[in-house]
């Protein structure tokens, strides 16, 4: 079959490696970028040697202890958030580093951005904290139970300015939320069916921190939403929406978004087949799973075509190197850098791509490089690029420098490029008498713009 | 060893008795007792690891480690930093033999492991001055000068040291007249004792901050003119003695607050008669606390004390201003307060029916004395129940629970307290922070006792009833006197362990295993101590503080 990323048939046909297209070091990081935020090199070389369809197999499947695992993180979470500070975004960063199911940590955090709740208007850590939970506890099932689930959520409706749904007091601007940016997308719902729709939600008030639901307040005259008529409560209303074949299509454009490139515009038809994985008996994981099999994905069009968000960035340092950091400390940083965990700026969620990089944020990113790979400082020299190299029997004069650049970049770096990374400035500017210093190397490697590719 | 020391070295530490600090530690049955508790406590990581290489390093000396440390150690220690960061430490014993198969030991350790990694260049042995000196990778160096081991960070500072002996005309720390000062203040009975040159140390960034106005008025109430003083002084000592069985560590300074009686009006005691009050004990004491502020005469002098107002300053009066009707906050509010403020820490007991919060959060309360508690008590109360009005509005707007006020009574006292309705489900185990507080008032006598639990006011109530407000035995000099309870600060610890623990995994990226470790290894510490008492007086116009330290 002829490549044509535009072709729905060459696009989502699993991916098979060929004389062109080798499964090489290349392909299995980005798979590991995409799906787990960056790979170590024994994950790297379990997929080179197994294949892609296998080790997507892997990424996409729970493992087992996954359950008891997240779990133990929900009560560390739970715990934390009942404090000020960054205490439950630290644990959630360090889920994210330690999880045995990193896909399930990246969906979640694209279902955070999807729904755009931010504590900036809930005020309330342990609040968000529940949110989060159900966005990883249905975020890999059918859009209908996610959504039902997350409808269910106090945080919600106050980060929607909608506390009190009552017979006479409609939240037209949180349906209309709703339908324009939670399910069917822009263009796809009138006036009436915004107002129907809250008529539909009427009887949910927050009291006391909690959803409840009084019957008074409940309309229960039929109503008629797009173009469906009916006695609709929030459930059916939920039903309604995630039903709708433009629901799967908005969906599916915001998953390649989110997976395959920033700038990506599928046409329709490119859409159709992943969004019919979203809706009806499908969910997300089947969804997420076909894009990762896809041709697409392990396309020119999908390679180094997002730009690594501040999580994705740090993670992208911290993960390949087998270690871990202080996460509170790394959360503040992240919102130095534009991305606060628990608060996305607005409803749209973070604006990502090239809104991630500004003249101030290059210089942020490449100090907190520096920062996660010191001897000292605020990071305590937790990570340790020497000895992973050591570890893996790549210790060599140059510091490692091969190894680092194999682990971090692959093969998208020129050999002047990785010359250059053995003399010069640091990336702020302070001489440096230690070139061949590991640590030195990893800084600037992931200082490059390069590595701010996913 | 000052006398080879360079005279712009800012920070020399000296500890001329090593086995009075020491002696306590290496006993079998100090030892015996450590490792239990650590191993009880899971804490043998760290343990293990330590254990195993004391037993190799005993085996290659032949002698047992406490031995070997006190004919190692046991003449001195001393450790200085230059100006560029540079470290340095001495250690002074009686055995240059043993000294000499210790540094074999160590070389031939050195030398192996550089071998195994490729990189014999690493470790060499250059001569200095006539001196052989050792050097390790790229950040240890040292030299044996008879049974003494001096090892530093950095060639060039050992080098500097070597030239000091070598030359006795070179200016040395010990010539200087700020250490000779500093030396003289802590006295020869020190068995430690800790000079800082702050002519040279106020400028580096940390300390230049530290001993900034920060216009906190919470900071300057409590140091009084402590921080005014250094900014002001050439050098800073710590000296540490040891009394029976106690362990005393007190400061010395020669620095003064420019324009004095602003920073120390509110805290001097008014000469004869005038004493502080003792701290107040109640069941579960962690830390009490009793100052002599005089907060009238504090308040009135804020704008001397702080030119610049804050934001913080003016929301503070706003507040002061809505919950006492307008009355002004200096000439009608703190005018009615005795300068006796005490403050007590306790542990609180939750009740069963309510729960347990995960962090548990010791009690805290403030007792104060008015001057006409007949006129002035009820404006307090109201003032307080307008707090707790408002607080509750707040958390109203944000859907969040608020505080239900009731009035109780203890042994003829009627209180006012206030807590949150228990949690509706408690499956989920620990219920959440807020149930740490129940904010509570009480007006015994001429006190008023503003408290965050009901239980810490009630035994405050007693407290106050049965203690006379007779002086606390301290000098007319001391206007701050802290007690630590080491048991009790030490459950309180051991309560918050688990909290703790997780806190250490986030904040350092450590594994929980290891977070355990470093935790116990903190509570085994704080288990050995058993009574702390801090004092801040004015020396002949310089503060001073005092720390004793009693260990069970």
């Amino acid at each position: 079959m002829k490549p044509d990323p535009n072709d729905p048939a060459w696009a989502w046909a699993p991916f098979q490696p060929d004389a062109a297209r080798p499964w090489d070091l290349r392909l299995a990081a980005h798979l590991y970028r995409r799906a787990a935020f960056g790979g170590t090199w024994p994950e790297l070389q379990r997929a080179l040697s197994e294949g892609p369809q296998a080790t997507i197999d892997r990424l996409v499947h729970p493992t087992p202890g996954a359950a008891d695992f997240n779990r133990l993180y929900d009560d560390y979470e739970n715990a934390a958030a009942t404090s000020a500070g960054y205490g439950s975004q630290a644990w959630w960063l360090r889920r994210m580093i330690e999880s045995p199911q990193p896909l399930q940590e990246q969906v979640t955090l694209f279902w955070h951005n999807h729904f755009g709740i931010s504590n900036i208007h809930v005020k309330d850590n342990a609040s968000l904290c529940r949110h989060i939970h159900v966005l990883r506890q249905h975020g890999m099932g059918s859009v209908e139970a996610l959504l039902d689930a997350v409808l269910a959520q106090p945080a919600v409706w106050i980060c929607l300015g909608a506390r009190d749904n009552g017979r006479r007091s409609l939240s037209e601007s949180s349906v209309r939320i709703l339908m324009e940016q939670y399910t069917l997308g822009p263009g796809h719902s009138s006036d009436s069916d915004v107002r129907e729709g809250a008529r539909a939600l009427t009887g949910w008030i927050i009291s006391q921190g909690e959803l409840r639901f009084v019957p008074g307040e409940y309309d229960a005259a039929p109503k008629k939403i797009l173009g469906q008529e009916g006695d609709f409560d929030r459930k059916a209303l939920v039903r309604i929406l995630t039903t709708h074949p433009a629901t799967g299509h908005w969906l599916a454009q915001k998953l390649v978004r989110w997976f395959i490139s920033d700038t990506a515009k599928p046409s329709d038809s490119l859409l159709a087949p992943l969004a019919k994985q979203l809706t009806g008996d499908g969910s997300t994981a089947k969804g997420v799973e076909m894009l990762l099999r896809s041709n697409l994905f392990f396309s020119a069009e999908a390679y180094r075509q997002k730009v690594r968000s501040p999580v994705e960035l740090a993670l992208g340092i911290i993960r390949p190197l087998e270690g871990r950091t202080g996460t509170v400390r790394l959360a503040a940083d992240l919102a130095r850098l534009g991305q606060e965990l628990y608060e996305p700026p607005t409803i749209q969620g973070w604006a990502g791509g090239l809104a991630w990089i500004n003249s101030l944020t290059t210089l942020g990113r490449a100090k907190l490089a520096e920062a996660l790979l010191a001897e000292s400082g605020a990071y305590e020299g937790k990570l340790d690029p020497a000895a992973v190299a050591k570890r893996h029997g790549r210790a060599t004069n140059d510091g490692g420098r091969q190894f680092l650049v194999d682990l971090y970049l692959q093969g998208d770096l020129g050999a002047e490029t990785i010359g250059a990374l053995a003399a010069g400035p640091s990336a702020t500017g302070s001489v440096d008498t230690r070139a061949a210093d590991p640590r030195q190397i990893a800084a600037r490697l992931a200082s490059l713009p390069e590595f701010q590719l996913a | 060893m000052a006398q080879w020391i360079p005279a712009d070295t800012p920070i020399m530490v000296e500890v001329s008795e090593p086995m009075a600090l020491l002696g306590p530690l290496l006993s079998p049955e100090f030892g015996k007792s450590v490792t239990t508790e650590l191993e009880n406590g899971k804490a043998n990581l760290k343990l293990q690891e330590f254990q195993g290489v004391v037993a190799a390093v005993e085996l290659q000396l032949g002698t047992d480690w406490r031995a070997g440390l006190r004919r190692l150690a046991g003449k001195g220690l001393s450790f200085c930093v230059d100006p560029s960061g540079a470290t340095l430490l001495a250690v002074d014993g009686e055995d240059e033999k043993l000294l000499s198969k210790l540094n074999g030991i160590i070389w031939q350790f050195a030398s192996s492991g550089a071998d195994q990694q490729n990189q014999p260049e690493t470790v060499a042995s250059p001569n200095y001055r006539g001196v052989k000196t050792w050097k390790i990778g790229t950040n240890e160096v040292h030299a044996l000068l008879g049974p003494r081991l001096v090892v530093g960070n950095r060639t060039s500072f050992l080098n500097k040291v070597l030239d000091l002996r070598a030359d006795a005309g070179g200016k040395t720390l010990a010539s200087s007249a700020l250490f000779k000062a500093a030396r003289e203040a802590v006295g020869k009975e020190a068995v430690a004792s800790v000079f800082l040159n702050l002519q040279t140390l106020r400028e580096t960034p940390g300390l230049k901050k530290a001993l900034e106005e920060d216009g906190n008025p919470v900071t300057a109430l409590l140091l009084s003119d402590t921080k005014a003083a250094l900014r002001s002084a050439s050098w800073f000592a710590l000296g540490l003695y040891v009394s029976g069985d106690k362990l005393i560590l007190r400061t010395y300074t020669d620095g003064a607050a420019p324009e004095v009686s602003k920073w120390t009006s509110f805290s001097t005691l008014p000469g004869a008669g005038a004493e502080l009050l003792p701290p107040l004990t109640v069941p579960g004491t962690i830390a009490s606390l009793s100052l002599y502020r005089d907060l009238h005469s504090f308040y009135a002098a804020k704008d001397a004390l702080f030119p610049e107002r804050t934001s913080g300053l003016i929301f503070f009066e706003n507040m002061m201003g809505i919950f006492f009707s307008g009355i002004d906050l200096t000439e009608g509010v703190l005018s009615e307060v005795r300068p006796d403020i005490r403050v007590v820490v306790a542990k609180q007991q939750y009740d069963p029916a309510v729960g347990t919060p995960a962090t548990q959060v010791p009690a805290f309360a403030a007792v104060l004395r008015l001057k006409e508690p007949e006129h002035f008590g009820e404006i307090v109360e109201e003032a307080w129940q307008k707090a707790i009005g408002l607080a509750n509005f707040t958390r109203g707007q944000q859907a969040l629970p608020g505080l239900i006020i009731d009035k109780e009574n203890q042994d003829g006292v009627k209180y006012t307290i206030s807590y949150y309705r228990p949690p509706a489900d408690k499956s989920s185990g620990a219920i959440d922070a807020r149930y740490n507080f129940r904010p509570s008032l009480a007006r015994p006598g001429d006190y008023v006792i503003l408290s965050s639990t009901d239980a810490l006011a009630r035994d405050l109530i007693n407290a106050v009833k049965q203690a006379p407000s007779t002086p606390a035995k301290t000098s007319p000099a001391v206007n701050s006197l802290m007690e630590i309870e080491g048991p009790a600060l030490s459950a309180i610890l051991q309560a918050n362990r688990e909290p703790m623990v997780r806190k250490n995994m986030v904040d350092k990226g450590d594994s929980r295993e290891k977070a355990e470790s470093d935790i116990q290894m903190l509570l085994v510490a704080l288990g050995h101590l058993d009574h702390a008492t801090l004092t801040l007086r004015r020396d002949a116009g310089r503060p001073q503080a005092q720390l004793e330290i009693r260990f069970k």
